[in-house]
């Protein structure tokens, strides 16, 4: 198909069936709306799009900075939709704990403000709150923002009223399915999507989702937050059930490993969600039924997430020279030289020293002569062999001695006959009043 | 009344102890009138050992500074003084107070705005300045020159962090120096170098937020670098207080109460509130706005534990965790936490006057021998169940009494104003208190005790006295300002036995 315009290509998502012998209802048809599939690669597209159109123009041509508080795809999309149309963008948040989104985002040319936490000490004067700051910065004199307001905007619903909803319709032959399952974030793709299904079925059953409180699953809020969001009509849903971060995994699991569907987190909720909603429901029924879940975005975004919670679904690296390796003998037996004597050793035996600190903390003060090789580097170089001949002695320094002595075994394994830790390190140089230089 | 909303306080081994002993609280009430503070000057010491597990977990050198602000009692003051701990001050009045209890001035430093006393006491004795601003540094060294004192040691006190790529937005703080305008003041620091001595840098942000405070870390880092280039040789980083403590024993009735609080700001549910109170929330057309104005009770991560989690948080920019960075710098790190060394340290007890059932609900009104100043959780936006201790007579009874049924009351205290309340939301209790009963509300040592309290309506204000346990386990107490960290051990007892 050919486009003039990347926004052109927003909507029109497939509808994919998940096969029976994965999801495991006898009655229930189950379907994915793959959102993901969308060009800048999530559900928000099509809100950030129907947001924005109207006003592009005008912002164009006053240099307007588009602003919204998005901690994620939103973001993403009107990042994407500001470059478009040469404009800058900038979010601001206080929910932005993904590094990689957080780096996506910087990389797509957006700027980033994150709103301080809470107060430790209650100061009950303070009118501070996150959300007055920023709506104050919105009325700054001199400031030009286009504001697109996701928590409040009618027209992020509406996006879903004219596409998703009807899509849905569409591709179902006409009629709107027995139940629709969705997370809630800004309560935009749920309730536009409601809406028209309810005109075709006012029977229908939405299933709302929220991340289980004191629990986090990026994108979407928990029972308390949604308490916030202008878009939010209790009314919408039949039920308002919670996810556990744990859970939302195993279902994003269950769609990327079995069924081909890169989902991230919340794609992963709204599916583990719609099975657990499901399932006794199923054990009832004696006709067909049909059931929508929306899968909102892709799963790269979230590895630090999921390794954070899941580590050992990254598997364990088998490595020959590291730390890790080493028994506690090794360590032992490594040889260690304390302050005095490595003085007169420098001096007699001209060492190569080798000191592990950070490029900034050597820069800053350093024992003379000795070379910088920041320890996370130096893991890295002594995985493939010896960096160092033999035949010169090397003495290695820490802040303490207690990496040192490590990479001193390590060298040692690794056959070099004198390499020597300096005990205490350079904190216990200092203390002894040996010399340090900064060059 | 529907399903009680239970807040039940943390309590660790020593305050769960004291609280059982009802009989002891009794007397001491009975003996002593309430309202009256009750302190365990050896959990302080616990405290601090906690703080010095999480130096040594990251090898860092330093001292820890318990802000005195949070509690006047000198019983902890003394007991801390004992244990090779430091304090911060932030008058002349604490700065006498430390050095009465036994603080060495090595062991002193102060904090906040000072006058020409203060400034004079501090210098003279030769305690630790945090100066806020090149004004306050002139002043220190005029005064230094002036009256021919010694040489005195400071940390500039800095505020205004900014980060590169993602821009960390910090809260605005009144105090210290604005890190961009930093060298303007170094230049003095030099120009002053006879009589003042810079041995660091460091911040006091009022924010939960670690991530601020790494970007505050990494830029005290980036001042020190500073400093050696202009040749000094700085070697402290003081990143204040703020580490918190978790008043509640469960996430979950905290979870609970704040989502029922909210729908009763939303009217969804019957009030939890005096009047519609909202604590910072309320309705706007049917959605919650405002901010919730409370400590988060609950936290995961609190005191020694969020100072660990705080040392293993990667630089901003730097990356390298930030532990590895002061160490690899050769820093120590000083840090002042007040709330969380006075964690478990401490009750307020008050007696029950009377008990009714308002005109037009199911609720009850208590009033309690105290005013809301003398127990001032509720304006440190601390929300936590009391206990109830039943009078002797009962007491037998009632851990028994089955047919005891949960009740909602409000708390209100003995003055005549209508604002005396001691709880602005309704308290559910396992039982309905009776006249007599005291009231513990426990933890409030750290700032919710003796904070703000004053003689209203000419009531005296609470007394205060230290209790501890002897080798057999039977409560022994003594006057607050009676108590020195050797009357625990028994040998003043002993003493007067002979
Ligand atoms: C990953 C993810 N999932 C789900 C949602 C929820 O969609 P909505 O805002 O339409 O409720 C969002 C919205 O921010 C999201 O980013
Ligand atoms: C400079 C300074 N240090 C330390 C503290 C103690 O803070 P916290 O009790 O939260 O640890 C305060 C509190 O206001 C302060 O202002």
């Amino acid at each position: 198909m050919r486009y003039d315009s990347i926004t052109d290509a927003i909507g029109n998502t497939p509808l994919l069936r998940i096969a029976p012998a994965v999801h495991g209802l006898r009655n229930i048809d189950l379907y994915a709306k793959l959102e993901l599939l969308n060009p800048f690669g999530s559900v928000k597209d099509r809100a950030a799009w129907n947001m924005t159109r109207p006003d592009l123009a005008e912002a164009a041509e006053r240099g307007s900075q588009i602003v919204e508080l998005s901690s994620g795809n939103t973001a993403k999309a009107l990042a994407l939709i500001a470059g478009l149309h040469g404009l800058g963008f900038k979010s601001v948040t206080n929910r932005m704990r993904v590094p990689e989104i957080k780096e996506l985002l910087l990389l797509l040319g957006a700027q980033i403000e994150e709103l301080p936490g809470q107060t430790e000490c209650l100061d009950p004067t303070n009118a501070d709150d996150p959300l007055t700051q920023f709506h104050r910065m919105l009325s700054e004199p001199g400031s030009d923002y286009l504001h697109t307001d996701q928590y409040y905007n009618e027209r992020n619903a509406d996006a879903h009223a004219t596409g998703t909803g009807p899509e849905i319709v569409r591709d179902l032959g006409g009629r709107a399915p027995d139940w629709f399952i969705a997370c809630i974030g800004t309560a935009g793709s749920s309730s536009g999507v409601a809406r028209v299904l309810r005109a075709h079925n006012p029977d229908v059953e939405v299933v709302g989702l929220v991340a289980q409180k004191s629990d986090f699953i990026p994108g979407i809020r928990n029972i308390d937050e949604i308490q916030e969001v202008g878009l939010f009509d209790p009314l919408v849903y039949r039920t308002i059930d919670a996810v556990t971060s744990d859970e939302a995994i195993d279902g994003m699991l269950a769609l990327v490993r079995r069924s081909g569907v890169l989902s991230g987190p919340t794609g992963g909720a709204a599916y583990f969600g719609a099975l657990r909603y499901l399932r006794p429901v199923d054990a009832q029924l004696t006709q067909r039924r049909t059931a929508v879940f929306i899968v909102c975005d892709r799963i790269e975004s979230y590895l630090s997430y999921i390794r954070k919670r899941r580590p050992e679904l990254f598997g364990g690296k088998a490595e020959r020279n590291t730390v890790a390796t080493l028994s506690d003998e090794e360590v032992g037996a490594a040889t260690t030289i304390d302050i005095e004597t490595a003085q007169q050793w420098i001096a007699q035996e001209n060492p190569l020293i080798v000191d592990l600190r950070s490029p900034f903390a050597y820069a800053a003060l350093h024992i003379e002569g000795s070379v910088n090789i920041v320890d996370e580097l130096f893991e890295e170089l002594v995985r493939g062999g010896l960096p160092f001949s033999k035949r010169r002695p090397v003495l290695l320094a820490c802040p303490v001695g207690e990496k040192s002595v490590k990479y001193a075994a390590v060298l040692t394994r690794l056959g070099h006959p004198d390499v020597r830790s300096l005990s205490g390190g350079i904190v216990a140089w200092r203390d002894a009043g040996a010399e340090l230089v900064r060059e | 009344m529907g399903h009680p909303l239970y807040l039940q306080p943390r309590q660790e081994s020593q305050l769960a102890a004291l609280t059982e002993a009802n009989g002891f609280l009794h007397m001491l009430a009975d003996g002593l009138g309430t309202p009256l503070n009750v302190l365990l000057p050896e959990q302080i010491a616990e405290n601090l050992d906690r703080f010095r597990a999480a130096y040594q977990k990251h090898h860092l050198g330093g001292e820890i500074f318990f802000a005195h602000k949070a509690s006047r009692s000198s019983a902890l003051v003394r007991q801390l003084a004992a244990t090779g701990g430091c304090i911060d001050v932030a008058s002349v009045e604490e700065l006498q107070h430390a050095l009465s209890c036994g603080f060495a001035p090595a062991r002193i430093s102060t904090t906040g705005p000072k006058d020409p006393a203060f400034l004079w006491l501090g210098a003279r004795a030769g305690v630790t300045f945090h100066v806020d601003g090149r004004a306050e540094l002139e002043a220190l060294a005029a005064l230094v020159r002036t009256y021919d004192l010694p040489r005195v040691r400071v940390l500039l006190r800095l505020s205004g962090f900014s980060s590169t790529g993602v821009r960390t937005l910090l809260r605005r703080s009144r105090f210290g120096t604005s890190f961009v305008s930093v060298g303007v003041l170094l230049d003095t620091v030099e120009c002053v170098a006879d009589v003042v001595e810079l041995i660091g840098v460091g911040y006091h942000l009022d924010t939960v937020s670690v991530a601020e405070k790494a970007v505050a870390l990494e830029g005290c880092i980036n001042v020190m670098d500073e400093c050696r280039s202009r040749g000094m040789r700085p070697q402290v980083i003081d990143i204040g207080g703020g580490f918190g403590v978790s008043y509640l024993a469960e996430a979950e009735q905290w979870d609970t109460y704040v989502t029922e609080l909210t729908s009763a700001v939303l009217g969804a549910r019957s009030p939890l509130t005096w009047r519609g109170h909202g604590y910072g929330l309320r309705s706007e057309s049917g959605k919650a706005a405002g901010s919730l104005g409370l400590y988060p009770a609950y936290r995961k991560v609190a005191g020694a534990e969020y100072l660990d989690e705080l040392l293993g948080t990667p630089a901003p920019s730097l990356g390298r965790p930030l532990a590895t960075l002061l160490l690899e710098n050769l820093y120590d790190l000083y840090t002042e936490p007040g709330r969380a060394l006075a964690d478990q340290c401490g009750l307020t007890l008050a007696k029950v006057l009377e008990v009714r059932r308002a005109a037009d609900g199911d609720e009850w009104f208590v009033r309690l021998d105290m005013n809301a100043a003398d127990c001032s959780l509720e304006d440190h936006g601390v929300l936590m169940d009391p206990l109830i201790l039943p009078s002797g007579d009962q007491c037998s009874s009632l851990s028994e009494d089955s047919s005891a049924e949960p009740v909602g009351v409000y708390l209100f205290g003995n003055l005549c104003l209508e604002s005396d309340l001691i709880t602005k939301r309704l308290v559910f209790l396992p039982r309905l208190p009776a006249p007599g009963d005291l009231v513990c509300f426990v933890n409030t040592a750290g700032y919710c005790m003796d904070f703000s309290a004053h003689q209203a309506q000419q009531r005296p204000e609470a007394r205060k006295v230290a209790v501890w346990q002897d080798r057999d386990g039977s409560w022994r107490w003594s006057l607050d300002e009676r108590y020195w960290p050797i009357t625990s051990s028994g040998i003043l007892w002993e003493g007067a036995a002979v």
